[in-house]
């Protein structure tokens, strides 16, 4: 009986933290459907606010560059962070702990230092601003991630697999291709999808680094609240996270999904 | 082998690379061959009605690219990081005045600019650039004050209607020391530029003891507040007045006898702009009678285009708070840059919001 008084107490003090949580992005996301233009009172239920959104050349504008951007940049650092990934897991040699830490100081550094400090580097190095420094900037944070991601799977991986490939003669390019590749695949997703998802969300970064014709979708939302919060701008963000949010479950699921099933194989 | 099959993914790894970077720069390379020309534009969001845009695009056969910031500072860090990329920007007053002294922009040609001499004669050589060499006003404002009828119901006059005990925990005021210390260096009939610290101590003091009044200082959600009528009265500026008046026929707004703040926003054309011609056949095309009242209408500020009168629908002409910033014009002074004046200004500020 107290068990289940203690239990229901707990139950509801997560129930709070949620609520912490996802109360604001409710609001957020309900006031995208009223009938106002403004977010003070609620007047009625409405489409409105979405449709104005397709229609405005500069959403859909902004909306192309951030897909452009965050592809290109997913694409890239996947690749680079992969191959990194695996020369860490590999191999070893000199200096590996001072390199592994550099990789993933990008992460700790304070975003606005590292938007200010590319912004200093394109400038010096008088490279105009636009879509191509966004996307060096994205790859630049993206890379940790991505390598931190598949690194974590990798380690979950046995070596006896890629051993038994080579007894029976497999060259190290069919073991690579074959049983490393396929294996780690969940992981390589996974670190992909995430910097997809923060190449689409950043903005301290980008803020620093855009120039003509790459305003993307955060930056676009910024500004836009300078001009008062109308509930446009709801739409837009709710859109965005749910595109965020969507990319991020699936990111999730699959990474679990294949550990379980690499540990029943075991 | 296993080195041969790295240098070929490295290779396919340069090449995407390379692939990318002239993403970026492609647009660059191609102008030369009459390809549509390009004009970048950097702007506050969504200024401009998205019709006249295309009308210009279409009429001189070029592509738009508009790019957004948010406040006049951002768009000065991008100007001195490299802004030669920007054909057109729309600083506000001060940073007009800002960006000359710093040698950031182009001189305008002013014959290129034959609609400019539509543009009313009271905003056509502002103190923020007196010569009219730099900018051309886009569109102004002014702060007044706004209060709801219903609960106000002595049209207010003075800055010192708000020190009125009858709207206690009613007051808003801008969020901005420059906006609510000029206010009351403007009650006791100073400038709002003033750095005098006597008349500081004075506007002081009695901002001090409107402080209790004050529900909020709010800038960004201040229409909210009115339209929902948790503020009575207090100060705002003309176009937000106007925004408001549309969702709350009760609000009204008067500028008050002792004078206030206006403001403009301005096109200018940064020094190194590669499409300088484009960008003054667009600041003239802005200036057509036609399109300026088609441009006016849709974002909603005053038009200073004294031809465009007559394109303009009866809703925007009788609009009363923009009829006020035509009408009390006179009753503005421009804020200027006060440089190290500004400390003080910050320091009494921050005492200020810690009174409730």
């Amino acid at each position: 009986m107290k068990k289940n008084w203690r239990s229901s107490a707990l139950f509801a003090y997560a129930l709070t933290i949620l609520a912490f949580l996802y109360l604001p992005l409710l609001i957020l996301t309900l006031y995208s459907f009223n009938n106002s233009r403004i977010n003070a009172v609620w007047t009625g239920f409405t489409f409105e606010w979405y449709l104005a959104l397709v229609h405005n050349r500069r959403v859909i504008e902004a909306l192309t560059n951030s897909l452009i951007i965050a592809t290109i940049s997913t694409i890239i650092s996947t690749i680079l962070g992969t191959m990194a990934a695996l020369a860490l897991n590999r191999y070893k040699f000199k200096y590996k702990a001072v390199i592994n830490g550099l990789l993933y100081l990008p992460i700790l550094i304070p975003e606005i230092v590292m938007g200010l400090s590319l912004l200093v580097l394109f400038s010096q190095a008088s490279v105009p601003l636009g879509k191509g420094t966004l996307i060096l900037a994205h790859i630049t944070f993206c890379l940790s991630f991505v390598i931190i991601t598949v690194n974590a799977r990798l380690e979950g991986m046995h070596k006896d697999l890629e051993q038994a490939a080579s007894d029976l003669y497999a060259t190290p390019w069919q073991t690579f291709r074959y049983i490393t590749l396929p294996l780690a695949l969940p992981g390589i997703v996974a670190g992909a999808l995430i910097a997809f998802t923060l190449s689409i969300d950043d903005f301290i970064i980008s803020f620093f680094v855009a120039g003509p014709n790459s305003t993307t979708l955060p930056l676009y939302v910024y500004a836009m609240v300078k001009r008062g919060i109308s509930p446009e701008i709801n739409a837009l963000s709710t859109v965005l996270m749910f595109t965020t949010i969507s990319l991020i479950v699936i990111a999730q699921v699959l990474q679990p999904q294949h550990s379980t099933a690499k540990k029943k194989t075991e | 082998m296993m080195k041969k099959r790295i240098a070929v993914v490295l290779m396919g790894i340069f090449a995407i690379a390379i692939l990318a970077m002239g993403c970026g720069n492609g647009e660059k390379s191609q102008p030369a061959k009459s390809e549509p020309q390009v004009l970048n534009l950097f702007s506050w969001a969504d200024n401009f009605s998205p019709e006249v845009l295309a009308a210009f695009e279409k009429k001189y056969n070029c592509k738009i690219n508009y790019d957004v910031f948010a406040n006049n500072e951002e768009l000065l860090a991008k100007i001195q990081a490299g802004g030669s990329q920007y054909d057109l920007i729309q600083p506000s007053d001060y940073m007009v005045s800002t960006m000359i002294k710093l040698n950031l922009l182009e001189k305008i040609d002013k014959n290129k600019i034959p609609n400019r001499n539509n543009i009313v004669k009271t905003l056509k050589f502002p103190a923020y650039d007196p010569t009219g060499d730099y900018s051309v006003i886009y569109t102004w404002g002014m702060t007044g004050i706004v209060y709801n009828k219903k609960y106000v119901k002595e049209t207010p006059t003075s800055w010192a209607d708000l020190w009125n005990p009858a709207y206690k925990g009613r007051v808003i005021l801008l969020n901005d020391n420059r906006e609510v210390f000029g206010m009351a260096l403007k009650k006791h009939g100073f400038s709002n530029n003033s750095i005098d610290k006597d008349q500081l101590d004075i506007a002081f003091a009695d901002l001090k003891k409107l402080a209790p009044s004050v529900l909020a200082y709010d800038t960004d959600t201040i229409k909210q507040k009115f339209i929902a009528e948790e503020g009575w009265i207090g100060t705002m500026w003309s176009g937000d007045a106007s925004f408001t008046y549309k969702d709350n026929k009760n609000i009204g707004f008067v500028i008050p006898k002792e004078g206030t703040v206006i403001w403009a926003d301005t096109f200018a054309i940064p020094k190194g702009a590669k499409h300088k011609d484009l960008a003054e056949k667009f600041i003239n095309f802005m200036y057509e009678p036609k399109i300026s009242a088609q441009n006016y209408e849709y974002i909603g500020y005053n038009d200073p285009n004294e031809k465009a009168k007559a394109f303009h629908s009866k809703e925007f002409l009788s609009d009363p708070m923009l009829k006020v910033a035509v009408d009390d014009v006179k009753q503005g002074e421009w804020l200027k840059d006060i440089g190290s004046g500004l400390t003080l200004y910050d320091r009494y500020w921050t005492e200020l919001k810690t009174i409730k």
